[in-house]
């Protein structure tokens, strides 16, 4: 049984698959709390604390209409208008992020190379596709690249065995044919596509130019000029007339573009030589090509990484990472302790989507999760075996006050200031992140200060309660804070407590309208709230396009929900759906052309 | 602004190109020579080329009865009781009395704010926006749980660096350089981490590590002909884009566009070689306290603007809004929240620290002196901003405006100009007056003006 200490950042990078065999075999593993440079844990809005009165009339069109399954934007299941049809909309040009670049310089070159420190990613919306796709590099960055490529490059070419590996043949000149079956292979791996005759040509003459009388010199230098290409650093996918479409508008991803989309989609890296092959024989042109491809790439180990990327980003668990509380009020904080918080959910997210291929929905629900020692100190449960880097599974008493993700320490911490909790953190990301509803800022000339504590109110519940009777302030915190009410009971660690500033603690609330005792009743409402799901399929639309949906594309997303729906809600179905449907294969002309 | 002094520069880049395609051996020696002498003459010059300079801090100054509080609490400790030159710095201008630093109060944003989506009247949105770039922010995305924003138009910084009356057809070695000293941060993205832009969604994240500073700017390679090689390597890259550009949108064009471009300035960089820094200072440390930080990067950045590697810069000693926890001064909180819960004292301790930072960069610049005694500092004009005047309720009245340096004397010294309601636009104009930068008027949508703080341009 394996019992050996193991880092997060192995965890985060593809090796979980050995983990969640030792959790099933031994009832616990253990994890290193360690730093992670190059995950994709996404960090985000933290917004400031008051909303406005305009926004309440957007608050309430947008699912505050009590309606119990949260169906109330009038796309209705049944007896509604015919669907609309999917108009996809125009392709992006996404930037490799930072983990894409070095995952795909990893599988092309193989291991070990220098890792780069390029430009930071940013996550617009939560996702680093979306900073991607619609950010401008920099000049720094452009640099960054290319002093990047000249160590990348030299690294391999510096190790006779390594670039013999890399390059197969002994080149004579570096325009011979050795250098040209090289350039044509390698052409083809790093730009995910075949080079063209006139591309392979001038990569050539470049390299004989450079050669400085070695023929591997002239390679490296193509090479180095290669890992420089818009067509590397960029994916391209810009769709091609489909032979049986009559609309104009509309294109059909190449069947390069297709493995491009679905190798970074569920792998967060290029795709491999067989996914190509599949390519070039046409495979990725029809739904069951694509879904058998698919079905591989989620039997690797890279597409837990890229799932639990995904996650995290969704869930926007990159803000633990600025967390931080001082131990003198808060004894059972341990600076190792967010960290702990972002690999319960890790483990949640694995056993759901992996292990278990349950109703993935069921993260808001459950009461199974696993801690290491300081989380079972304040969840109040007993976890034999645990350590402080060993994790094990445990169980929530029933009768408890925590079942579901927004219980537990990631969610309570993350949300929450450093001295006092957040209500209105609280409610926001369960309006923003877990139903995807949106939440306005504060008009520019509204006091978003919470009163200080006068003789009437004691408790933070009651001095926002005053803040909410300002009537610029009222429409969107109560769209915000009886949700977030209900979490009253823990503090900014997310430890249970009957006390605020010693008065007694209200965690009464509501969901639109539904009354809630507290966070209990909160995950049994979530339950079978579908917007939950339909979040969930929209942000991973997002991340996938590198953009927010167009309206004439949530037919689409509509589609793969309700195929989502009708598999019992497990992930693994949602993604094949996803890559086999329109939303997914097809696009619209770039605009402006 | 007629105390600039354009010097007749060497075509490096075209001297260089031709050498590398031929005999690269023989290009070494002359080049260096040449560099040395239009060192040794520009010391000579009493007067060297203006350096402009950005300096920013969070969260304003703060607040007291009649600016953003409505009780009152606290004193104004920021604007200096009496107007005109020679002015009696106020306690919290008091760290960079040395310097006699030139201090505009009562400014504000005057451009429009569109009334949807709500929020864009914000001060960390509309302060930011109108102090860098005369513009409001571009509202698409604003409505979002995310806050996505951006600028419309470069930052000053960027505008400066890449205006043809600045550089002319000689830039420097780095036509700007973007330094950070607090990784703090509101959001990881947009202006909450970089004050810096050259336009909507592009913008220059400040080089924080004052190691990969140090790299950047004197660990250059010596190998001429390897960087001749790299830099026609770039012509490969162009090459590789060209067949790209037609077939994408009019947005991704612009962004493959401005990538291609900053090849074209890493190109130029890498055919630049010889023009290095050879008093490099030594390598630098880090330290955790935010002023020692700062004279580290400042340092950095004064050897680098003495050896003229550049003559623009940006210096975000922390970013809008910030949650930076100064707990050396006692404070437990991030600062942002930290000004919301009303903790004056803790404001104005933290105030008056980021005051003492600022004094580090001008202290650096104004070490360096030529034989003349004429320092870094007397040719700069570094403008010290915020994103509002106070952020308790985020108030873009009384918006902290410095401006720090002689200009070459194009900036009369030590004066403090107050005009309540006026327009912040007006530092916008004095600024590019003062660089020798043609400005009939500048500022947008509603924030335009023809004037500047006539008693700060000499």
């Amino acid at each position: 049984m394996w019992s050996g200490p193991l880092s997060l950042s192995g965890l985060r990078s593809g090796s979980l698959s050995a983990l969640t065999v030792a959790v099933a075999l031994a009832g616990c593993y253990a994890g290193a709390p360690a730093g992670d440079s190059d995950s994709d844990g996404a960090s985000g809005a933290s917004g400031t604390a008051s909303m406005s009165a305009s926004a309440s009339a957007s608050a309430s069109a947008s699912g505050g209409s009590g309606d119990s399954d949260g169906d109330s934007d009038g796309d209705t299941d049944t007896g509604g208008p015919p669907a609309l049809p999917f108009e996809p909309g125009p392709p992006t040009l996404p930037r490799l992020t930072a983990a894409q670049y070095n995952n795909a310089l990893r599988d092309v070159l193989g291991a070990p190379l220098p890792t780069p420190s390029l430009e930071p990613d940013t996550n617009p919306y939560l996702f680093f596709n979306i900073g991607a796709a619609s950010t401008t590099v920099s000049e720094v960055g452009v640099q960054r690249y290319e002093e990047a490529a000249e160590a990348i490059s030299k690294a391999v070419f510096g190790d006779a065995a390594r670039r013999e590996a890399l390059v197969g043949c002994v080149p004579e000149a570096a325009d011979d044919a050795c250098a040209e079956a090289f350039v044509t292979t390698f052409g083809r791996r790093l730009m995910r596509r075949p080079l063209s005759a006139e591309e392979r040509g001038r990569w050539l003459a470049f390299a004989a130019e450079l050669a400085d009388g070695d023929p591997w010199e002239g390679l490296r230098m193509a090479v180095a000029g290669m890992l420089q290409s818009p067509h590397f650093l960029y994916r391209v996918e810009l769709g091609e007339a489909a032979p049986t479409e009559d609309d104009p508008t509309r294109r059909r991803y190449t069947g390069w573009e297709i493995a491009t989309r679905l190798s970074f989609l569920l792998w967060n890296t290029t795709p491999d030589d067989q996914l190509l092959d599949a390519a070039e024989a046409g495979l990725l042109d029809t739904e069951e090509g694509i879904r058998v491809e698919a079905e591989r790439l989620l039997e690797d180990p890279r597409a837990r990484a890229a799932i639990q990327a995904f996650f995290a980003q969704y869930l926007d668990l990159g803000r633990l990472d600025q967390v931080e509380r001082d131990s003198e009020l808060y004894p059972l904080y341990t600076p190792s302790l967010a960290e702990a918080m972002r690999t319960e959910v890790e483990l949640l997210v694995d056993d759901f989507v992996h292990r278990e291929e349950a109703d993935v929905r069921g993260l808001f629900t459950t009461r199974r999760t696993f801690v290491n020692e300081d989380l079972a100190k304040i969840y109040g449960v007993e976890a034999k075996g645990a350590s402080p880097i060993t994790f094990v599974p445990v169980e929530l008493p029933e009768d408890g006050p925590r079942a579901g993700i927004l219980t537990l320490g990631a969610f309570l911490m993350m949300n929450a200031h450093a001295t006092e909790t957040s209500p209105t953190l609280r409610g926001k990301y369960v309006r923003e992140r877990v139903l995807c509803e949106e939440v306005p800022a504060p008009p520019g000339d509204v006091d978003t200060n919470i009163p200080e504590p006068d003789g009437e109110a004691h408790t933070l519940r009651e001095r926002l309660e005053q803040h909410r009777a300002d009537p610029a302030c009222a429409g969107c915190h109560a769209f915000i804070d009886p949700p977030g009410f209900l979490f009253e009971h823990f503090d900014s660690i997310g430890n249970y407590r009957d006390l605020d500033n010693g008065y007694p603690i209200d965690a009464s609330g509501e969901l639109d309208g539904a009354p809630l005792a507290g966070a209990r009743d909160l995950a049994d409402a979530l339950a079978d709230d579908k917007r939950v799901a339909r979040c969930m399929v929209t942000q991973l639309y997002r991340n996938t396009a590198g953009r927010l949906e167009l309206p004439g594309e949530r037919p689409g997303i509509k589609a793969v929900e309700d195929e989502f729906a009708a598999s019992g809600y497990r992930y693994r179905e949602l993604l094949l759906a996803f890559v086999t449907s329109e939303a997914f294969r097809t696009v619209a002309t770039p605009e402006d052309l | 602004m007629t105390f600039l002094v354009r010097k007749k520069r060497l075509g490096r880049r075209t001297f260089l190109r031709g050498a590398v395609g031929g005999s690269a051996v023989a290009l070494g020696l002359p080049l260096l020579e040449a560099m040395i002498s239009a060192r040794q003459a520009q010391a000579e010059d009493p007067i060297g080329d203006p350096i402009f300079g950005l300096f920013y801090w969070a969260n304003g100054t703060p607040w007291h009865a009649g600016h953003g509080a409505e009780q009152a609490v606290g004193t104004d400790l920021w604007t200096p009781a009496q107007t005109g030159p020679g002015y009696a710095p106020s306690e919290l201008l008091a760290p960079l009395a040395a310097h006699q630093v030139s201090v505009a109060t009562g400014l504000e944003p005057h451009t429009e704010i569109p009334p949807e989506p709500p929020g864009q009247g914000d001060g960390h949105m509309r302060g930011f926006m109108v102090a860098m770039t005369g513009d409001r922010i571009r509202p698409e995305g604003f409505d979002h749980p995310s806050h996505t924003l951006t600028v419309l138009r470069p930052t000053m910084d960027q505008y400066v660096a890449k205006h043809d009356d600045f550089y002319g057809d000689a830039p420097t070695r780095f036509r700007s350089l973007e330094v950070g000293v607090s990784g703090a941060r509101f959001h990881d993205y947009g202006h909450w981490n970089a004050i810096s832009y050259n336009g909507p969604d592009a913008q220059n994240p400040p080089i924080m590590d004052p190691a990969q500073l140090y790299a950047k700017l004197f660990n250059v390679p010596d190998d001429l002909v390897a960087l001749g090689r790299r830099a026609r390597l770039i012509d490969a890259v162009h090459d590789d884009a060209k067949g790209l550009r037609q077939r994408l949108g009019a947005g991704d064009r612009a962004r493959l566009d401005a990538h291609l471009e900053h090849l074209d300035e890493i190109q130029r960089r890498l055919e630049l070689t010889s023009g290095t820094c050879e008093m490099a200072p030594a390598v630098p440390g880090n330290s955790g306290d935010l002023v020692e930080q700062t004279a580290i990067v400042a340092e950095l950045l004064a050897a680098a603007l003495n050896c003229d590697l550049t003559r623009v810069f940006s210096f975000m000693l922390t970013s809008p809004a910030t949650t930076h926890v100064f707990g050396n001064l006692g404070v437990p909180d991030g600062m942002h929240k930290t000004c919301h819960d009303g903790k004056w004292e803790s404001v104005r301790k933290i105030t008056l620290f980021q005051m003492q930072a600022f004094a580090k960069l001008l202290d650096a610049m104004a070490a360096y002196k030529d034989p003349m005694e004429n320092s870094l500092l007397d040719r700069a004009l570094v403008y010290g901003v915020s994103e509002y005047g106070e952020g308790y309720k985020h108030s873009t009245k009384e918006m902290p405006v410095l401006l720090a340096g002689g200009c070459n004397g194009a900036i009369n010294r030590g004066v403090h100009v107050r005009e309540p309601g006026g327009n912040l636009c007006k530092v916008h104009v004095t600024i590019l007056r003062a660089l020798g930068i043609d400005c009939p008027s500048y500022g947008f949508n509603g924030g335009e003006t023809t004037e500047h703080l006539t008693g700060i341009l000499a």
